[in-house]
């Protein structure tokens, strides 16, 4: 027989947490004073290294932005003993690939070959050639690529977005630079970068596949010995703009608006930061459309195919951005807004409902064991425990702190870290820019300006 | 004369003696049938505490005619808006109170409905798909509301050049088949779509002998045949789609050239040629084929294109394989002091060399590594394992998935002259250009 839908919903109510994903990261402390994490997997078909690099991009001299992601984009372009074709030999036929950027290096390789994947990785950190060639040809394609993005209307958003929230510092200033900046770009200058900045002291190291930690360990410090140490990386200053009413816009000819409406958010160590996560996923995000926003403008006014919004994914080192984001048509952008207005500051003011609280909850603690399948997940995870500081045993810890996160923590932690009486907002797509303003003020309380 | 290019009917009679438990991905797979004719496969792999399910019926696109275009992908929106029993939003409150995921999707041969869930609690998904199988409620209010989400859906993917481009491509190469039209639809054909088209293309399709579940992970196999017996194994069997799709192909007879405009500085080349069905002969040639072409920076358009003289900035080549037909893509964002010319000329030159130079041996070994190799990636989830089953399952054979790598190797340099000469000829393919307003 068939067991009535009913009853196996009933039955839910007991499904309660599953077991936390057995990640154990080896920690050590390699000779050239980059940390390495190694999560063996007996079995595992595919091996994930990640080299991460602190600084990034907030290493950008003024003037020459977009020079940390150009140098990361290069290193696997040559170097002093193979070129860009040895290298792809190597890898390419055992599945394997690498992949710089500003933050450092990354990459995976099928079966067992994982040897070969850490002696590139290591080779391209610390003797890259930088050819001449491979550096025009580089430039010259993200030269190209940023000419076209001036012209889509989501890109130029977003760019608009993060400028209005952080204004001139270096986390409103897009990863990859500007047509200008980039321009201004020569070869030395990335030497120079490189020399400077990918120092063994900066890096983290994650390793999740077939691997044996000792092993491993004794492989990168054969490989990286000669990697020197330079001094540490100083935090750079964190000043951001003050918090309030600002807007901007992008016009394109285009069928929908891409909409933002946000502002600063929060750092990781933030005390409110599991009580942020479940309000998200009442408020903003999740898996189907089960959040408010979700509910409100796609599923029951039909305004969007894609509609977020989230405090907690951006959360680091640094304060990430609240971002609520609605693609839509451009006669529904009043509508969109004020929906998701009235949902920040409705869950600011009022106590989420027991049943939402537990929907989340469950979520947070049935999903746990989801998405640490992938060898990639796991090696970015690893490096993000480095990075905040997490406890050893964080991931057996965090469930606990979901489940006691209760409706007042909810509404305390909107109240401390939503803002919407002080919104950044931008719209892209086919309306002008006082259009939006008019709107903004009129969203705002204000008299539009003339 | 060389023998055209099998079928996947004939394939699947010749492996119709294979067992019907295999390894694949460390999973042991096997295929069950329950008494109504729905097929149940389980693919059992414990390395972690995951199950999926993948419900996949046998309708898409392919099976509309041209004023039903999108009714599908339309349903299956529709899917998650509840029946008498799971009211609206029920599927994702339940997915979500459960920690688990889920999504659905339509193509032109099948539409398929996945969850993923911690394995002590996977089976209750079944109580979900055996009650939308054959109770979906239609309401007509949700339908309006869920309309206008479709219709953002369709402007989304129609501010996307890409997506612009190639949909012209594709309506160009099958100008007589249902793979012309976009799945999402057209607006012409969504805005007049009532409750009751839909709810008849619902009853046609939608009954355990069309269907297909594939669970997929830390599971037994005894445990997931029961749990599919107790949900699905009291439906009436339906009848298995037997529908032929609408139109038919047409062999193309020269060149067809679509042009378009943009409002960025972008060059933008889409080259296709309709080729065949998937797991034929062809089809596991024109793997190589797009192997040898891009994949890499030693494949040889990137190498010449992208990385030796700089004529794009970015190139793709994708081979897909239907159940009717396929077709063959090269995708090139021309680089900005570039003649669109000058790249289209020496991608044809390429291609046509494939059509009268031998292969190399070690080219040819490179690419059968690197489709080898790419086999541990498609088995890297549970989720993964599960899609590779289904798609196979309901558009050729599942146990195609198992010996890729045996039919690559028989791939040789002959074989591909001759694939090439014959599929890849300059009067078969489509050029669309978009440029710069």
């Amino acid at each position: 027989m068939n067991t009535h839908p009913q009853e196996f919903v009933s039955e839910l109510k007991t499904a309660g947490r599953t077991p936390a994903p057995k990640l154990k990261a080896i920690r050590f402390e390699l000779k050239c004073g980059a940390i390495l994490l190694v999560d063996q997997r007996p079995g595992a078909s595919v091996t994930a290294i990640k080299l991460h690099l602190k600084g990034g991009h907030s290493l950008d001299p003024v003037g020459l932005e977009g020079l940390a992601s150009l140098t990361g984009s290069l290193l696997d372009q040559g170097t002093k003993h193979r070129t860009e074709e040895d290298i792809a030999e190597l890898l390419e036929p055992k599945g394997g690939g690498l992949r710089g950027e500003a933050n450092g290096v990354s990459g995976s390789i099928a079966g067992d070959a994982w040897k070969k994947l850490a002696e590139l990785i290591s080779e391209v950190v610390c003797e890259p050639s930088f050819p001449k060639d491979k550096f025009a040809r580089q430039k010259g394609r993200l030269l190209d690529r940023l000419l076209i993005e001036r012209d889509e209307p989501r890109a130029q958003a977003g760019r608009l977005f993060r400028k209005l929230i952080y204004g001139e510092h270096w986390m409103g200033r897009p990863t990859h630079g500007s047509f200008e900046t980039v321009q201004k770009i020569e070869r030395k200058h990335v030497v120079a970068f490189h020399a400077k900045n990918w120092c063994p002291t900066r890096a983290v190291i994650a390793v999740c596949g077939d691997v044996d930690p000792e092993t491993a360990c004794r492989f990168f410090d054969r490989k990286l010995q000669n990697w020197k140490p330079k001094k540490k990386l100083a935090r750079p200053d964190v000043v951001f703009p003050e918090r309030g009413q600002r807007c901007d816009a992008f016009f394109a000819n285009r069928q929908q608006v891409h909409v933002y409406l946000g502002h600063l958010g929060i750092t990781r160590d933030n005390p409110h930061y599991a009580a942020l996560v479940v309000m998200d996923h009442i408020l903003g995000t999740g898996p189907g459309f089960s959040n408010r926003i979700s509910q409100k403008l796609r599923d029951e006014q039909g305004l969007a195919y894609t509609v977020h919004a989230d405090v907690h994914s951006t959360a680091g080192v640094f304060p990430g951005m609240f971002t609520a984001y609605i693609g839509t048509s451009p006669e529904h952008i009043e509508r969109a807004t004020k929906g998701f207005l009235r949902e920040m500051k409705r869950i600011r003011t009022e106590l989420v409902d027991t049943s939402e609280l537990e929907l989340a909850q469950n979520y947070l603690l049935g999903s746990y064991a989801l998405g640490f399948e992938r060898a990639a997940r796991r090696a970015n995870f690893m490096i993000s425990a480095e990075r905040f500081g997490l406890p050893p045993d964080y991931l057996q810890s965090l469930p606990d702190r979901f489940a006691a996160v209760t409706a007042e923590n909810v509404r305390a932690a909107a109240k401390a870290c939503l803002h919407p009486e002080q919104p950044c907002f931008v719209v892209a797509g086919p309306v002008k820019k006082r259009e939006v303003e008019a709107l903004f003020s009129k969203l705002m309380g204000r008299r539009a300006a003339k | 004369m060389r023998a055209p290019a099998r079928s996947c009917r004939e394939w699947r009679s010749q492996t119709a003696r294979k067992p019907s438990t295999m390894k694949l991905g460390g999973a042991m797979v096997s295929e069950s049938r329950l008494k109504n004719g729905m097929r149940v496969i389980v693919a059992e792999r414990h390395t972690d505490p995951v199950v999926s399910s993948l419900l996949m019926y046998k309708v898409g696109s392919r099976y509309e005619s041209e004023v039903e275009a999108g009714v599908s992908h339309f349903l299956e929106h529709m899917m998650f808006k509840g029946t008498p029993s799971f009211g609206k939003g029920e599927v994702d409150r339940i997915t979500t109170e459960l920690g688990g995921h889920n999504n659905a999707f339509t193509s032109y041969d099948h539409t398929g409905y996945w969850f993923e869930m911690a394995s002590d609690r996977w089976e209750g998904v079944l109580a979900i798909e055996a009650d939308r199988m054959q109770n979906l409620a239609l309401d007509p209010a949700e339908f309006e509301a869920e309309r206008n989400v479709v219709l953002e859906e369709l402007a989304m993917s129609e501010d996307d050049p890409w997506r612009v481009l190639t949909q012209k491509v594709q309506t160009a190469m099958f100008p007589r088949h249902s793979y012309r039209w976009p799945v999402i639809g057209y607006p012409e054909s969504l805005i007049p779509m009532t409750v009751d088209d839909m709810r008849r293309h619902y009853r046609k399709y939608y009954h355990p002998a069309n269907a297909t579940l594939v669970i997929s992970g830390d599971v037994k196999k005894r445990a997931a045949l029961a749990a599919a017996r107790k949900y699905f194994g009291e439906i009436a069997p339906g009848e298995e789609n037997a529908s032929k799709p609408y139109g038919s192909f047409s062999e193309p007879v020269g060149e067809t050239r679509i042009g378009m405009t943009w409002e960025d500085p972008a060059k933008r080349l889409c080259i296709a040629w309709p080729t065949t069905s998937v797991c034929s002969e062809d089809d596991y040639t024109l793997d190589i084929v797009t192997t040898i072409l891009a994949q890499g920076r030693l494949s040889r358009l990137q190498r010449r294109l992208v990385l030796d003289e700089g004529l794009a900035t970015s190139i793709s080549i994708s081979n897909e394989c239907w159940v009717d037909g396929g077709s063959f893509w090269i995708l090139a964002e021309c680089a900005q002091d570039t003649e669109p010319a000058e790249l289209e000329r020496a991608i044809h030159e390429e291609v046509a060399r494939l059509a009268t130079d031998k292969v190399s041996a070690a080219e040819l070994k490179r690419a059968r590594s690197i489709l080898l190799a790419s086999e541990a990636y498609d088995c890297e989830t549970v989720s993964d394992l599960g899609d590779e089953l289904a798609e196979y399952a309901v558009d050729a054979d599942w146990r195609c998935a198992f010996d890729e790598g045996e039919r690559h190797a028989k791939v040789n340099s002959a074989r591909i002259k001759e694939c090439v000469g014959r599929l890849l000829k300059p009067t078969r393919r489509v050029v669309g250009w978009c440029l710069p307003k």
